[in-house]
């Protein structure tokens, strides 16, 4: 299995539980594991009874095992922040106001949030020499997967900024009349030096996304959710990403079959209409169906996520990372 | 003074004049046309950077931004030659100064 390990899904499949049960696999595997939660509601430290931050701590009584858990919101406006103090070193008060508008304006985009997030992923990608496994519990935007497959649609706009700043600069030499000092130089442009590290980064990212990632969906029985899950799918095969397997969480315990209370036909009846589900699942879903994962009686933490790891059946032993 | 000296004194207010028209007719609105054809390329340039000035939105502006600091006079310039910029044609032909 790869070393990156992104879980997707709606919000409310189970994302987290089913996160945090495969990191628990993998970790008693022997495998040094890190997994990395988006949720502002922070429900990895819900999982653990622990609170976590931004930076990587081991999980108390899990050996081999530590979380991350990273505010979006946080990143946002830590960019935001860099980019304002640099502002005010380099450029004049006069127009700072100016520049400040378009910078605002930049960090309230719809995808701030997900280019914030996306950024952190790769962050802890390229500096995840300490595990061997990186398990990432993905925001439930529908939006963050996708992202996902933007690397190298960014990287080669990026790669036209570039182009285009080379050309101006280039014409801003040429005319430069005798002694006089050309209004751009080249050498040392900080616009391209910026972009450049910018485009190693998508470089980065694509790779290790492309080579390094495997992509899970967690999904509902129920019809909502498989919908969800198809288009989810194709979604990302039109980015040439590939979803590895899915996970169905929350099903329904058949109950005995001497029993025929109320109780009893109902769970009878809904164990029937998801198996339905689960079938449509495999029959017509381009993933196999890893896993099935039933429901418990009250939230999956400690010795319950243990018992939800033994059900997972997806594989933990981790290749070493070949994108670098 | 004689005949020789003369008409050195003649050519070397020739050769200015001639140096003069040279460089107001040729070389200068030949410049003048780079940096104008520079100045549009990088308009272009910002353009695309910040797409969301004028309410187009953008995936990279999030990235971009990070280049705010470092394009002060661009910036500055670029606003200036929107604000003044009234058709195509009379940017395209001002180095003839109509």
């Amino acid at each position: 299995m790869k070393p990156f390990v992104f879980f997707g899904g709606k919000g409310g499949v189970g994302k987290t539980t089913v996160s945090c049960a495969y990191a628990r696999k993998c970790a008693a595997a022997g495998v040094e594991t890190l997994v990395v939660s988006t949720d502002p509601a922070h429900s990895v430290s819900d999982v653990f009874d622990q609170q976590f931050g931004d930076a990587p701590e081991s999980v108390d009584g899990v050996d081999g095992l530590s979380a991350l858990e990273i505010d979006p919101e946080d990143e946002v406006t830590a960019h935001l922040d860099d980019i304002r103090n640099r502002l005010s070193d380099q450029v004049s008060a006069s127009m700072v106001n100016e520049i400040n508008k378009q910078l605002e304006m930049a960090h309230q985009t719809p995808g701030a949030y997900e280019s914030a997030l996306f950024d952190r992923f790769v962050e802890v990608m390229r500096d995840s020499d300490p595990y061997d496994r990186v398990v990432f519990d993905t925001a439930p935007t529908g939006s963050t997967l996708r992202l996902l497959g933007l690397p190298e649609f960014l990287e080669s706009w990026v790669d036209r900024l570039m182009h285009k700043r080379r050309q101006s600069i280039d014409l801003f030499e040429k005319a430069a009349v005798g002694n006089n000092e050309p209004r751009r130089v080249m050498d040392g442009d900080p616009v391209l030096a910026r972009l450049q590290e910018r485009k190693e980064f998508f470089e980065y990212a694509g790779g290790a996304l492309r080579e390094d990632a495997a992509f899970f969906l967690v999904l509902n029985p129920d019809q909502l959710s498989v919908n969800e899950t198809e288009r989810a799918i194709s979604d990302m095969a039109d980015e040439n990403l590939e979803v590895r397997g899915l996970v169905a969480n929350k099903l329904t315990p058949s109950p005995d079959d001497d029993e025929n209370g109320r109780g009893a036909r109902y769970l009878r009846d809904r164990v029937e209409t998801e198996h339905e589900r689960l079938t449509q699942v495999r029959e017509s879903l381009d993933a196999p169906l890893l896993a099935e994962i039933q429901s418990r009686t009250r939230e999956v933490k400690g010795d319950l996520l243990a018992e939800v790891a033994d059900e997972l059946d997806v594989e933990v032993a981790a290749e070493e990372p070949t994108f670098v | 003074m004689n005949v020789a000296d003369r008409i050195a004194a003649y050519r070397e207010v020739v050769e200015e004049w001639l140096r003069g028209l040279y460089h107001g007719m040729i070389s200068h609105p030949a410049y003048e046309k780079i940096e104008k054809e520079a100045e549009d390329l990088e308009d272009a340039f910002l353009l695309a950077c910040f797409p969301d000035a004028f309410g187009i939105p953008s995936p990279v502006s999030y990235y971009t931004a990070e280049i705010l600091p470092y394009i002060e006079s661009e910036f500055k310039a670029w606003e200036r030659r929107l604000w003044d910029r009234q058709t195509m044609l009379e940017r395209k032909g001002q180095q003839y100064h109509f």
